[in-house]
């Protein structure tokens, strides 16, 4: 809310500057979010007194005026405006001044005429709404003073909190510094002087349901003049942000902001029968509003209407026809009190939040129906002439008693860790008009327990306390937050300063041990890390395009103890955009984009990985499972002149991954063609898997160069290879302790063997067979040597496997050894292959 | 052969092999040298097989004679291979020069993303007081969302949470990590101190602060006698921990629906440290974190009677705390991923 520091001082004396006030009301809760100064932009605009005011010489539509601004020479200045005559004060902007929206005035030469400078309009200066005129200053105004001495101001911008509608109004927020400061507030004057016919005799309301709008209070002003609202009115609600219309729709506005009650005006002529209903719409009723919207009313929206039909939403917008416009004679003012609930549900239909509704959706003290209406009539008078009729019409004049909270001046302290005696906590409370009630009633008459309101709401709690342990708080009618026992705790610290509440730590016990679910996560982040990859962190709303043209053909196996993928995509039924409307289901497309938009800012290479989620819905269930996913693309070693440039390819990737394998102490992965995936090259794809040894998943997924179509697709040029894992622990998991053993005193033994076979004959299955059969001796296999060509046929290549054979207790005979590998080769002749030797 | 005849031949063999020897020009033909002169099969053995055809009397001579020949041989080889072996090392040392003012051969570095790592930073402070993290889902249901937080429909604090619903009724992406709260309640039994980290959702449009997917944390303490001083406390602590002791922080009223009584907590400008500054909105102070004692209403829906526990939450974002850190300002950059901002935190 902007407040601006003229109109706050009408009702509240301020000496602080306006860095300490927005600091007091800071620490009070109400936030001030920036200080604007208003008038630092006039630089150069003074008071000047027009001497003349005639006929430019060659332009039938100037005027030429000469103008003293006190002392010198006067100017001749060259005018198009109309509503100026000699003897008006008014702003002259002097050459060289600025006005807003850096509008630099020069002395400028107009149709033969030199013009020393500029008379402004109210709107050049962002004074007032009137662009036609020159701003004609009060005829007392001192001349040659600058502008901005005059009519410069302060804004401060306070957030105040939707708990404190009562605050969101220049009254309101004054009460606040009044408690803080100890300066006495002034209130607006809302007395009115009547004559004439009875608002009674005139008017008639009619509230269908009062649960609906508990009070509604009509004022009737007779005989007005519409026409703009004096400069200094328009002034205030333009430095607070509203828009001056005219004098009667101006009071409303001013009344709202002033004191926080929205008020609505009707030009009486347009309700019939001076008759008002607030009732709820009929099927197929209509409102042109104000906006000019011809609107179908949903049958939830309470309106105000006379007997012809719809005048406006209540609480939220008039209609066109009851507007107040220049030939309105009569006025009707409407202050009235509406369910909050109703109000927000009819400006969220009709997509018409403004600040009255704001201000209906916080709750309104119920006493401000009358004090709006009489303060309206007052201000629609005074401003646009007219008589207020004697008396209101009001549908529930019975002002409410104070709320009353019973609280524990013990329990507030246990709550707040202060030591702040039942008096000290009463006279804080004071301060903001909360009284302690000391009757005997208060306490239960002559009953010993009280009931303190522990909750509210939907979860109501309230227990029995022995009344010695009990003060009762008389709650002012506008503070509708403060409901239970732990409001009255808040308003404690707030008014004693949350700065004076003490700093100490817990004290409590600890509770135990539990480890935490992010260490595999860390652990794996920190090694691929390590390993030089970049951790990125992508939308988990993707595009639909996305998710359909990235997608696993065969689902990935789930790791042991892992969420398993699948179920529909989750739709968002509102999103900002298409491009992130549905939650991802695969890490790939995320991937494949981040490469993709690196390369388009010029890089040429990329190592990233993510952990992410994917999520789907099947049934009635909603699952979101943990993926590891990672990306190669372009030269995998940083360049440099003593290595040549070597792309990543699939070995790179699946290197990471065994690696991965070896932190998570999994045995070394296997991997098997994947020739069908239509992301990946059918023949540079393979499934993973990694078990240990009980059999149980420990790492599956897919690894593999992505298919020449879909790197286009993503605008890359060469080869990317992608990963996609689920891993046994990754939502939730420790690394595991290695088991270790001391180094054998024995050596081992080493033998190699190699084996031809055919081309599309996997090495995994040649490997597998090895230690299938080589026994518990074998500690190791790996492969060493690939050959292709003579002596081998065309099609042909000889694979050669480094076989190392161990005993923790002996050495190894060299029986023992051979009789291994003679099993080792009868195997893998067995599996087509013939042994070179 | 007679005793004249092999002495001369052993003469001979002295002679002409010190004159190998000194000629050799390379370790290796002093090597080739020893096996020719000295060898099992060499011309030192074969001069001497003629001494089986001597009278026994004349063989222990001949004998002395060899050894003699065999230790001159022996010490001319051993000097010139001593001399050679100096000679070619320095040689060799000199061929193995490298330029050593050339850079190595580089190694990949890898990063880890910023949002994570704040994450990773604020548990690792909150651990030594005894938080333990927990996580909960991303897509959850509004009553956790907002109804068991005393958001009941309708109320005008929802407007604090710009919301992404989801095609099943009822459901939404969560706005904050504060349904996380309910969770832990309804799972745990105090004393309570959990950290709640993880991706949230909202209905925001994208700009330098604010963005529809991002990061919080939210703690929660609930035992029998946490205070608002407590809170206060560990606050001061961590602000201190994250941003460098003597930072000077701020305690102040704030409001959510699911905390009475409610805080808003601010660390000194890191930018200006005080006086105010663009970065700070020229107050001197950065707001970190929302926080307050959990309200009654939430510790019901958690199972627990606030007559008997209570205790407090506080949420913030790591992303915010990241870009205080390391002085970003822009918030679309975390999840930019170019890869020019994210290697540099390394
Ligand atoms: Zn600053």
């Amino acid at each position: 809310m902007r407040v601006p520091l003229s109109w706050l001082r009408e009702y509240v004396d301020v000496e602080l500057e306006p860095e300490a006030l927005a600091e007091r009301l800071t620490l009070l809760g109400m936030e001030v979010k920036s200080i604007e100064r208003r008038g630092t932009e006039w630089r150069n605009v003074v008071v000047g007194e027009l001497l003349s005011v005639d006929r430019h010489p060659r332009a039938d539509r100037l005027s030429l005026t000469r103008v003293t601004t006190g002392g010198g020479e006067p100017l001749e200045i060259v005018c198009g405006a109309t509503n100026i005559a000699a003897g008006d004060r008014v702003p002259v902007a002097l050459p060289g001044a600025v006005l807003p929206g850096d509008r630099r005035i020069e002395r400028t030469e107009k149709m033969g005429v030199t013009s020393n400078g500029m008379l402004c309009s109210g709107d050049e200066l962002r004074l007032t709404a009137d662009a036609d005129g020159i701003l004609i200053l009060p005829a007392d105004t001192p001349l040659g003073v600058a502008l901005a001495d005059l009519y410069g101001d302060v804004v401060l911008d306070v957030d105040v909190k939707p708990n404190r509608g009562d605050a969101l109004s220049i009254v309101g927020l004054a009460r606040e510094i009044a408690a803080v400061t100890g300066a006495s507030i002034r209130f607006p004057d809302s007395t009115v002087t009547e004559a004439g016919q009875p608002t009674a005799e005139r008017l008639r309301v009619e509230v269908a349901d009062p649960a609906l709008c508990p009070r509604f209070v009509g004022r009737w002003v007779e005989g007005v003049t519409v026409g703009p609202s004096p400069a200094a009115v328009q002034m205030r609600l333009i430095a607070a942000g509203m828009r001056p219309i005219s004098n009667v729709v101006d009071a409303s506005n001013y009344v709202m902001v002033e004191l926080g009650k929205p008020i609505h005006t009707f030009d009486a002529a347009a309700v019939h029968d001076g008759r008002i209903d607030v009732r709820l719409a009929r099927p197929g009723e209509r409102l042109e509003t104000l906006d000019h919207v011809d609107r179908e009313l949903h049958p939830e929206t309470l309106l105000i209407a006379d007997p012809a039909g719809p005048l406006g939403l209540a609480g939220v917008m008039g209609g066109a026809d009851s507007e107040v416009s220049a030939g309105t004679r009569d006025v009707i003012v409407e202050s009235a009190i509406f369910d909050p609930i109703s109000i927000r549900r009819t400006a969220f239909r009709y997509a018409l939040r403004s600040e009255a509704s704001l201000r209906f959706e916080k709750g309104q003290e119920h006493r401000l129906a009358r004090i709006g209406a009489d303060r309206t009539a007052r201000l629609v008078a005074e401003w646009a002439g007219g008589t207020v009729a004697p008396g209101a019409v009001d549908t529930n004049p019975v002002e409410p008693e104070r709320g009353r909270v019973a609280f524990r001046p013990a329990r507030v302290n246990r709550l707040l860790g202060t030591a702040l005696d039942s008096t000290d906590q009463a006279a804080l409370l004071e301060r903001v008009g909360i009284e302690i009630d000391g009757s005997a009633d208060a306490r239960g008459g002559s009953a010993t327990e009280v009931q303190v309101r522990v909750a509210a709401g939907d979860r109501p709690l309230s227990v029995e306390v022995d009344a010695s342990e009990v003060l009762v708080a008389l709650v002012p009618t506008w503070r509708r937050d403060l409901e239970i026992e732990a409001d009255i705790a808040e308003e404690v610290a707030r008014i004693h300063g949350y700065e004076l509440v003490p700093s100490t730590l817990p004290s409590t016990p600890m509770p135990s041990f539990r480890s935490s679910p992010l260490e595999l996560r860390d652990g794996l982040r920190s090694a691929l890390a390590g390993a030089g990859l970049t951790e990125i962190v992508t939308h988990a709303l993707v595009a639909p395009a996305s998710l359909e043209q990235v997608r696993w053909r065969e689902p990935i196996d789930v790791a042991d103890g892992e969420t398993e993928a699948g179920g529909v995509p989750i739709t968002v039924t509102n999103p900002l955009s298409a491009d992130h409307s549905v939650l991802r289901q695969s890490l790939v497309a995320s991937l494949l984009e981040t490469v993709s938009s690196n390369a388009r800012r010029g890089r040429s290479e990329a190592a990233v990985f993510e952990v992410g989620k994917g999520y789907g819905r099947v049934g009635e269930e909603t699952r979101e499972w943990w993926r590891l996913g990672l990306a190669l693309w372009g030269p995998f070693d940083p360049p440099a002149w003593n290595r040549p440039s070597r792309d990543a390819d699939l070995d790179d990737a699946k290197g990471v991954i065994g690696y991965l394998t070896g932190v998570l102490g999994l045995p070394a992965p296997a991997y098997t063609p994947v020739p069908t995936e239509p992301n990946l090259h059918p023949g540079r794809a393979a499934e993973v898997v990694a078990r240990s040894t009980n059999g149980a998943i420990g790492l599956a997924g897919r690894v593999g160069e992505i298919h020449p179509e879909l790197a286009e697709a993503f605008e890359i040029r060469g080869r990317v290879v992608v990963a996609e894992l689920s891993v046994r622990g990754l939502s939730a998991g420790q690394l595991p302790v290695p088991r270790v053993a001391a180094p054998s005193r024995q050596p081992d033994a080493e033998r190699d063997v190699a084996v031809v076979v055919y081309e599309d004959r996997p090495s995994g299955e040649l490997e597998a067979a090895i230690r299938a059969s080589a026994g518990p001796l074998l500690r190791d296999v790996r492969l060493f040597d690939v050959y292709r060509g003579a002596p081998l046929a065309a099609e042909e290549r000889s694979l050669a496997f480094r076989l190392r054979f161990a005993a923790q207790d002996r050495t190894l005979t060299e029986s023992e050894v051979e009789a291994s590998m003679a099993a080792v080769m009868t195997s893998l002749a067995a599996a087509g292959g013939r042994i070179r030797s | 052969m007679d005793l004249a005849q092999l002495t001369r031949d052993l003469e001979d063999l002295r002679s002409e092999a010190l004159a190998q020897a000194a000629a050799a020009p390379d370790t290796t033909a002093v090597e080739a040298l020893e096996i020719e002169l000295l060898g099992k099969k060499g011309r030192l053995t074969g001069v001497l097989r003629g001494i089986g055809g001597l009278p026994a009397e004349d063989r222990p001579r001949v004998g002395a004679i060899a050894n003699a020949v065999r230790e001159a041989i022996e010490a001319a080889l051993r000097e010139r291979g001593a001399a050679l072996r100096g000679g070619e090392l320095e040689a060799r040392l000199r061929r193995e020069r490298l330029d050593v003012t050339t850079p190595g051969r580089p190694l990949r570095r890898g990063s880890l993303h910023p949002s994570i790592e704040a994450m990773a930073d604020i548990a690792r402070i909150f651990a030594q007081f005894g938080f333990v993290v927990v996580e909960s889902p991303e897509v959850e249901d509004d009553l956790k969302n907002f109804q068991m937080l005393n958001i009941p429909p309708d109320h005008p604090a929802r407007d604090l949470w710009d919301t992404l619903y989801v095609d099943q009724p009822g459901n939404l992406l969560r706005t904050h990590t504060s349904p996380g709260q309910i969770r832990v309640m309804q799972s745990m039994a105090p004393p309570i101190r959990v950290l709640l980290p993880g991706r949230c959702y909202r209905y925001e449009a994208v700009d330098a602060s604010h963005g529809f997917e991002f990061f919080q944390v939210e703690g929660l303490m609930v035992d029998e006698g946490t205070t608002l001083a407590d809170l206060k406390g560990l606050l001061d602590q961590f602000a201190h921990a994250m941003f460098g002791a003597g930072r000077k922080t701020r305690f102040r009223p704030g409001y959510y629906p699911f905390t009475e009584p409610s805080v808003a907590f601010d660390v000194e400008c890191l930018v200006c440290g005080g006086p105010g500054c663009p970065a700070c909105g020229r107050t001197g102070w950065m707001t970190i974190l929302g926080a307050g004692m959990v309200h009654p209403v939430v510790l019901q829906y958690g199972g627990l009677d606030p007559e008997r526990y209570q205790g407090f939450a506080f949420g913030m974002g790591p992303e915010r705390i990241s870009m205080l850190k390391h002085g970003i300002t822009d918030l679309r950059l975390f999840m930019d991923n170019d890869l020019r901002f994210l290697e540099q935190f390394r």
